[in-house]
């Protein structure tokens, strides 16, 4: 067994989760602080969704070419929904009374934004974060059609040479791969939680 | 201090504040007074411009704000609000620490005015700078909130019914303290309620609001004595009468809804009647609107007739009550009496209302937490 594959596909996953945070978490703040662009943004990572991942990348791969970029831009604009929509929730639900004192003390609103709504939301970030990761665990398996390599091409070896034990291995290395970090990220998130809920 | 010269406001076709003047002086308690809805809040969220007015000026300290800056404004204004809003994610310290650290006062100088704060309204610094707001009770959260407002010496601290959600008892400890803190430290305070007494107990002066104009700019004693309108003799009245329970009469806690009949309708029209009420007694009334008795469905029943007028049946005694008696008395008449309602008489012996148990709860309620909606 090919454990580097195992490792290739986890960079696959991390380098995915990093830019859609880098790119997500600013995109949900937009939504909230600017009305007029709310709909936009929720509306454009949302149709995102609702592509097929694998024509998805195969779009990609016309103007990027094959290889791991190809992948992890599809799957970042792929695991944006939860992210960008979770970031928007969070701030959007933070108490009124809370943004109203920051609001009436002279906080500016990029103040309020770092120093309290950004981490009074984190717990419902988090939450987006998570289930991005794990829904990417799963969907990375296209890599392996654009060149990305990852778990995906030890299953589709499996399904062309009818090996059922490479199909299992594929597979339950996912499986334990995605209930590890979503283990990992509910007790992370338990531990953000406890401080901030009333 | 604090001008305001012919303000206007609207909110969409909604005239919220109409031409609003007036002048408050420094050092001055002042409370915005009046029916939700009158421009009390607005008022007050235009003067550290949360609410910008779209006529008219306002002025702070001399200064036109629609000029200022709104932050360095609502730094050198302390805001206290009705949902306390702390922030959660930040120690106590820190949070009567914020305008201050904005500021760039020293660490060591936030430390000593948080002290010093929490000195004054009997909290140990050791005790509770380090825990977070939740770990509170609303009363001592409510406060910081105070604490929090006063931390970086504004001159003028606006407050939106702090004490609202707050129980009577920490309420009337709160209002001590305030009171307290002003009379120290010489704040020229602006705050809004809707409770009389709160209004009476605190103000220099009150400002009492009504459709978005000031109908009164008064002392309290002003007021008392010559209030300017009906609405606000009410809200007196209203106010004197929660502040002294023994002072209520059955009037103030009777239901004035109870259905009565006159003596020659048919017996037909009036089960007729109770059935479509869901009720199963009726008040019976002379044609001159005098009380006769109650009715009750058994006693229908055992008439046996359907035809023939609702006069004919006899009808209960049930005990009765005056409009002015006594709250209590018409309690105990109740409660030793085993019927379900006391009604309640006017002087003419014409039907003023009933008092069940369901009314007179409500009732106790509402004087013990202000208003029940």
């Amino acid at each position: 067994m090919d454990f580097s594959l195992v490792f290739e596909h986890l960079y696959l996953v991390l380098m995915t989760v990093l830019f859609s945070v880098i790119v997500g978490l600013p995109l949900g703040v937009l939504a909230y602080i600017t009305p007029s662009v709310r709909k936009i943004v929720l509306w454009a990572v949302e149709i995102l969704q609702t592509i097929p991942a694998l024509a998805l990348l195969g779009l990609i791969i016309i103007a990027l070419g094959p290889g791991k970029t190809t992948v992890i831009v599809g799957l970042v604009l792929y695991s944006l929904l939860p992210i960008v929509h979770n970031t928007y929730i969070g701030l959007e639900s933070v108490d009124s009374g809370i943004k109203e004192a920051g609001k009436g003390m002279g906080l500016t609103q990029f103040d309020r934004l770092i120093s309290v709504e950004i981490p009074l939301a984190l717990p419902m970030i988090f939450t987006g974060i998570r289930i991005a990761t794990v829904t990417t665990i799963g969907v990375a398996v296209f890599a392996t059609s654009v060149g990305g390599g990852g778990l995906g091409a030890v299953i589709y070896k499996g399904i062309r040479t009818q090996n059922m034990e490479l199909i299992l291995f594929g597979t339950v290395a996912l499986m334990i791969m995605a209930i590890l970090f979503d283990v990992l990220m509910i007790w992370i998130n338990n531990r953000l939680t406890k401080r901030t809920s009333n | 201090m604090i001008r305001f010269e012919n303000v206007k406001k609207k909110f969409g076709d909604t005239v919220v504040l109409n031409n609003i003047s007036f002048n408050i002086e420094p050092g001055e308690f002042i409370v915005l007074i009046g029916p939700s809805g009158c421009g009390k809040t607005t008022t007050l969220k235009s003067i550290n411009r949360l609410i910008t007015p779209e006529e008219g000026k306002i002025f702070v300290n001399g200064q036109d704000i629609s000029k200022a800056n709104p932050v360095k404004l609502r730094r050198k204004i302390g805001y206290v609000i009705q949902q306390i809003g702390l922030f959660p994610n930040m120690t106590i310290e820190q949070n009567i620490g914020l305008v201050p650290k904005r500021l760039k006062y020293s660490k060591s100088e936030i430390k000593k005015i948080t002290k010093d704060l929490m000195e004054m309204v009997d909290m140990s610094y050791d005790e509770y700078a380090h825990k977070y707001p939740t770990e509170l009770s609303g009363g001592q959260q409510q406060r910081i909130g105070v604490l929090r407002a006063l931390a970086a010496s504004p001159p003028i601290v606006l407050m939106d019914e702090p004490f609202g959600a707050l129980d009577p008892m920490t309420r009337a400890t709160l209002q001590e303290e305030i009171v307290r803190l002003q009379k120290k430290l010489k704040k020229t305070i602006v705050f809004v309620t809707h409770d009389m007494n709160e209004a009476l107990d605190l103000a220099d002066k009150i400002i009492f609001m009504e459709h978005g104009e000031i109908v009164q700019m008064a002392t309290p004693d002003e007021m008392l004595a010559n209030p300017a309108n009906d609405l606000i003799r009410d809200f007196m009245r209203k106010s004197s009468a929660t502040s002294d329970p023994s002072n209520l009469t059955a009037a103030d806690f009777m239901r004035t809804n109870a259905i009565s009949v006159y003596k020659k309708r048919s017996i037909r029209e009036c089960t007729d009647l109770m059935a479509r009420q869901h009720i199963d007694s009726l008040l019976i009334k002379n044609d001159d609107d005098t009380y006769v008795g109650i009715i009750t469905i058994k006693d229908v029943r055992k008439h046996g007739k359907s035809s023939g007028s609702i006069g004919e049946i006899i009808p209960n005694e049930n005990i009765t009550s005056d409009a002015g008696e006594n709250a209590k008395d018409a309690f105990d008449k109740l409660y030793n009496s085993g019927d379900n309602y006391v009604v309640v008489l006017n002087n003419d012996k014409t039907i003023a209302g009933i008092i069940s148990k369901t009314s007179m709860a409500t009732a106790m309620a509402d004087t013990l937490w202000g208003d029940m909606q």
